[in-house]
């Protein structure tokens, strides 16, 4: 393996405990969690392949950063609804987030 | 491979990976925080390996500074009930392994079979050159995601806060 591979690996290994926590816990803010996780292993990848192709050329470094500003946006909405949905029903559980109207 | 520590590498990977597994299969969220904050800084570590120190920095920053806490905040302000596994996996959730292990396998077997025009020495931009490309041709994305960044906090701050009833 190259070096580039095993860092590919690594945020293929990444990306999938992320993706199964998503898939099998309940909580919404561990699903939020997980989610920062695969977004993380994303960010590997970019970086791994922007300093190993192309002459290192570092676009992929600045692609890192808008993901950067996403993840932010992404959790502060995600836990202003965990937060709104809770003190409507008190319950934190996807399951139990049938309907998000008011 | 010159400029490939596989001690480092291995060392800092398996604290990642491990803290992930952590995230996920740990009861109490304040003990899954935790394990996120670790893996983020082993995260930063990797980059530091790849010589990405702005991003390595910006993670330190943003991730384990900003997100991390927003994240104990969220789990401090909501309560959470304890029991027995039911409570935080669901009844389905076996088949979930499967089906994240079969992607991996893809996934792994795709990256270990490509070709890739990789040179062996991992390159790096000086951060001066870094900031002209940003600012300069990527000038607009980068408005543009500050845009972004701004509508998502007002939303947050709108559904987070306590609406008065008339």
């Amino acid at each position: 393996m190259t070096a580039l591979q095993h860092y590919l690996l690594l945020a293929v290994a990444l990306f999938c405990i992320g993706a199964w926590g998503v898939l099998a816990r309940r909580n919404i803010i561990l699903v939020i969690m997980c989610i920062e996780l695969m977004l993380n292993a994303v960010n590997i990848a970019l970086v791994a392949f922007s300093n190993y192709t192309f002459g290192g050329s570092g676009k992929g470094q600045v692609f890192v950063f808008f993901v950067f500003a996403v993840a932010a946006a992404e959790v502060a909405i995600g836990l202003a609804i965990t937060i709104a949905q809770y003190r409507l029903r008190e319950r934190t559980s996807v399951d139990e987030m049938k309907e998000m109207k008011g | 491979m010159t400029d490939f520590h596989p001690v480092a590498f291995y060392l800092i990977a398996t604290t990642v990976i491990g803290c992930a597994i952590g995230v996920v299969v740990f009861k109490n969220l304040i003990h899954s925080a935790i394990s996120m904050v670790c893996c983020f800084i082993g995260v930063a570590g990797i980059y530091i390996l790849l010589k990405a120190e702005l991003v390595a920095v910006a993670q330190v920053l943003i991730y384990v500074g900003a997100i991390s806490i927003l994240i104990l905040f969220a789990i401090m302000l909501t309560r959470h009930r304890s029991g027995d596994i039911s409570i935080f996996f669901h009844r389905q959730s076996w088949v979930a392994i499967p089906i994240v292990a079969l992607v991996f396998i893809v996934l792994a077997g795709v990256l270990a079979s490509a070709r890739y025009n990789a040179s062996p020495e991992s390159m790096n931009l000086p951060t001066r050159e870094m900031a002209s490309l940003m600012f300069n041709q990527y000038a607009f994305p980068f408005e543009l995601v500050s845009l972004v960044l701004l509508v998502a906090m007002v939303g947050a701050v709108l559904l987070a806060s306590k609406e008065k009833k008339p």
